[in-house]
């Protein structure tokens, strides 16, 4: 047994876990403890007591390392014994010691057991297992956004339910609703005028039409916004003000959804910062960490290796271009850009095409839709009327992309620049979209921004909208259910049909037009599309968010059949990681975009006269006011100075000063860490020499 | 946790929960994965630590690694006498390293050796080259074989050795994001 003497032997500064050459080299008494299982094989016919010295040099080291026995590169019998001397260690320890040491390790042990416990709940682990075995972690990611965004709707559903959509229900059961909080208002009778129930005999079809359009009885649920009445309850010990708690709900439910997004991107963030420059590292990234150990499927694993290849070879291929591009001469140069300016000006054309056929649709649609001599007509004419925006907007997404791949093969740039530009394309199509609809809608309901035209000068607003709000909730809930039958119908009607071709049909053709590929990103937009509509939507609609949780649950199912059933993988894996950040960015930015809509309504429309509980106001922002001139004065004097200038400008003078100190440091780290390199390169020179030297005096 | 098992001592497990990154119910789990591999080997009661190793073949045949192109060298890599026989101990510790909730370090030392073919300490070009053939399943020609371990090399070697020690790979793994994911192993 060795002594305390033997112990101060090896106290050695900088011990070094994983072993380095010198070390292997230059102090045999102490190998690396990564080569353990080689050692043993060696030193068995050796010293044993050299064994046992090393196991209690490493319990010595243990006592100073903040490291768990878990995570030391050791066999496992040997950790156990490292494990048995602590415990040994512990119990020659004082009462007080030994008894925290306990306490330390029960709070673990039942941490431990509560992560277990939580891990049966996290929902869908099953299916996402299955996913990332059979086509990786790319694609698992878009699985795992989906769930994130069915757990955020599902959450603000309950915030927005619970506030504005329960107690009305539980006012009216209860026959409580008494004041109005609104003056009462002169105006045009014209605009109270307000009765969307169908008149006379109503044929059955018209009420499908109506449910699938929101319109008619369905505007009188309390799908909409207008149903909500301007009332005020106000008993004895509980008072509840329904206009300012559906302001303040929908203000926070922007809020909740802010912080949960950026919470989690932030999260992804810190793991794409670590990447900071993938083209450092490609290959090596490509042999090292591209094979994914998680595969288990014959066929899976053989795709992977296709892709990998795939991968290597364009990269080879994409080195020998830039070596030729950079070997050109003059005249090829001029060619090539002359070419890229008339790829972007062609795009740019498809693009405003699409946008003034999205403008145009939408203004007709809107017109008709109020004349209501078509649209009661015939069953399918009206549908095709009430949903002239959301075809025309899914045709531009799903057309569009195809122009915009085919012409970015013309434009010769490097692969990665090709994809980036294509996809960058493809976001500002779908955003541009949705503001281009509704600048549309905004102009039909403000006669375009003009109070003084003939239609806007009786109520404030586009007299033929009794009820503006509820017709732009019905346009959302359109386009949200549009999107869902969209992708129904993509899945049965193209997906299924296309693999059942390519198995039975050996045409040359087919097969190498080949099975669909599910491509992660287009998917991905998709659903930052459908949460973006539903983020303008909900103040208009305040079921929205939970039509939102079922269609996206559904939507789960069905993209995992269709992934099992009808798709290979991509023949370019999808990196999860670099692109997890930029889906995430721009999901913030639709969510932004959707702020723009509601402010504007809150803080510049009028509010419908006729319906809704802003009824009879100016503005919508003015429940505000009114509700906090009750206040006692100390509390209305620190509101009014929050929202005042005086307190609003030096915040925001601070929070640059806080952005430009952070980025100020972001840069230092960075010159750093590049400073840091250099070093170690030249310490390995270093280190060679001296290897050399002792080589040479021995 | 409430359900009387005879495998192991509550002692065992103790330290197999200390030791690992696997939980009570994990480790037994991994016990009947392992006394499934060989019913006629595998005691079930552990409790006196019997001194069992499973040969490499049976190892590899397990539906996790069966696919593996690295399969041989993981279970020789965790094996304590580099020829691929597992006992129970090695067995979990393998799945252990591979799970997720292994650092990045772990993994990171555990990865180097699997790579490492020839188990001299450094990933030379003949390393390189098996690992590449094996994730290509050897469908590059040998002019690109050769042109990507030269890419590699130049990439993740800093001291200038023409081949990656420990430090070099750890470098590198480090500004790979995707790694914690990819060297992960389900079971």
């Amino acid at each position: 047994m060795l002594t305390e003497e033997d112990e101060d032997y090896f106290t050695e500064p900088g011990f070094h876990l994983p072993g380095t050459p010198i070390s292997n080299q230059m102090l045999p008494s102490l190998p690396p403890l990564p080569m353990q299982p080689q050692h043993n094989h060696h030193s068995e016919a050796g010293s044993p007591s050299s064994e046992v010295q090393q196991q209690e040099w490493i319990a010595e080291r243990l006592e100073g390392d903040s490291r768990s026995v878990k995570e030391l590169p050791l066999n496992l019998s040997e950790k156990r014994r490292i494990r048995e001397r602590q415990e040994l260690r512990m119990r020659k320890m004082s009462g007080w010691n030994s008894w925290m040491d306990r306490q330390h390790r029960a709070v673990q042990r039942l941490w431990e057991q509560t992560t277990e416990a939580f891990q049966y709940t996290e929902m869908w682990r099953g299916s996402l297992h299955r996913i990332e075995g059979h086509f990786g972690s790319g694609v698992q990611s878009y699985f795992s956004f989906l769930r994130f965004l069915v757990l955020m709707n599902f959450v603000t559903f309950l915030l927005v339910g619970g506030f504005i959509v329960i107690p009305n229900m539980v006012f009216e059961e209860l026959q409580l609703k008494i004041n109005t909080t609104s003056p009462v208002t002169t105006g045009n009778q014209t605009c109270f005028d307000y009765n969307p129930k169908r008149q006379g005999l109503v044929q059955f079809y018209e009420y499908v039409m109506d449910l699938l359009s929101g319109t008619g009885y369905m505007e009188l649920t309390y799908l909409f916004y207008g149903f909500y009445e301007n009332t005020a309850v106000d008993l004895k010990t509980f008072s509840y003000n329904i206009p300012l708690a559906y302001l303040i709900t929908i203000l926070f439910y922007f809020l909740l959804s802010l912080v949960w997004t950026v919470i989690r991107s932030v999260n992804r963030f810190k793991q794409s910062l670590v990447n900071e420059d993938s083209s450092l590292n490609n290959y090596s990234n490509k042999v090292f960490v591209g094979w994914d150990f998680c595969i288990s499927e014959e066929q899976s694993v053989r795709l992977k290796q296709n892709s990998l290849r795939y991968e290597l070879k364009m990269d080879l291929e994409e080195e020998a271009l830039k070596k030729r591009q950079a070997a050109q001469t003059k005249l090829q140069c001029t060619r090539v850009y002359t070419l890229r300016t008339i790829v972007h000006l062609l795009v740019l054309a498809l693009l405003g095409a699409a946008f003034y056929t999205i403008y145009v649709a939408t203004g007709y649609s809107q017109q008709l839709i109020s004349q209501d001599s078509v649209v009661s007509s015939n069953f399918f004419l009206g549908l095709l009327v009430q949903y002239l925006p959301s075809i025309v907007i899914t045709a531009a997404i799903t057309i569009l992309p195809i122009f915009f791949n085919i012409f970015s093969r013309l434009e010769k740039y490097s692969l990665t620049w090709e994809i980036k530009l294509t996809l960058i394309r493809c976001v500002f199509l779908r955003f541009a979209s949705l503001v281009i609809l509704l600048y549309s809608l905004w102009t039909q309901i403000t006669c375009n921004g003009q109070k003084d035209e003939s239609h806007c000068k009786t109520c404030g607003y586009n007299n033929i909208y009794p009820c503006w709000e509820t017709r732009l909730g019905q346009e959302m809930y359109k386009l949200a259910i549009f999107d869902f039958l969209t992708v129904l119908v993509m899945i049965l009607l193209v997906d299924f049909p296309r693999r059942m071709i390519v198995q039975h049909c050996s045409c040359k053709l087919i097969q190498l037009w080949g099975q669909q590929e599910f491509q992660v990103p287009s998917n991905v937009l998709d659903l930052i599309y459908g949460q973006t509509v539903c983020w303008i939507g909900t103040f208009f609609c305040p079921l929205l968010p939970l039509l939102n949780t079922i269609k996206y649950f559904i939507i789960f199912y069905l993209k995992k059949m269709t992934l099992l059933k009808n798709c290979c993988p991509a023949k370019r894996t999808f990196r999860a990681s670099s692109s997890n950040f930029f889906f995430l960015l721009v999901l913030l930015f639709g969510l932004a975009l959707s702020w723009v809509p509601i402010l504007y309504s809150i803080f510049v429309i009028t509010p419908s006269k006729a319906c809704g509980p802003f009824q009879g106001q100016f503005f919508i922002w003015d429940t505000i006011p009114n509700a906090v001139e009750p206040l006692p004065q100390v509390t209305k004097e620190f509101l009014y100075f929050i929202s005042s200038q005086a307190f609003l400008v030096p915040i925001f003078l601070l929070l640059c000063i806080l952005i430009s100190y952070l980025v100020a440091l972001a840069n230092s780290y960075g010159q750093l860490v590049k400073e840091l390199k250099v070093y170690m390169q030249l310490e390995g020179r270093d280190k060679h020499f001296l290897v050399k030297q002792i080589n040479r005096t021995e | 946790m409430g359900n009387k098992q005879t495998i192991f001592t509550d002692e065992q497990l103790d330290a197999y929960q200390d030791c690992t990154f696997f939980t009570r119910k994990e480790i037994l789990r991994l016990h009947s994965r392992y006394y499934e591999l060989a019913p006629n080997l595998v005691p079930m009661d552990y409790t006196a630590d019997p001194d069992v190793k499973l040969p490499i073949q049976l190892i590899i045949n397990m539906p996790e690694l069966m696919e593996n192109p690295f399969k041989e060298r993981i279970v020789e890599t965790f094996s304590e006498d580099g020829e691929g026989n597992l006992s129970f101990n090695d067995f979990v510790d393998m799945f252990s390293v591979l799970s997720e909730m292994a650092p990045r370090e772990l993994k990171a030392i555990y990865a180097f050796k699997i790579y490492d073919f020839n188990t001299d300490n450094f990933i030379c070009k003949s390393d390189l080259e098996k690992t590449l053939n094996k994730v290509t399943r050897e469908e590059l020609t040998e002019e690109e074989v050769t042109l990507v371990c030269e890419k590699v090399i130049e990439e993740a070697d800093m001291d200038g050795d023409g081949k990656l020690a420990f430090a070099d790979f750890e470098n590198m793994i480090s500004k790979a994001p995707d790694f914690l994911s990819t060297f992960h192993i389900r079971i």
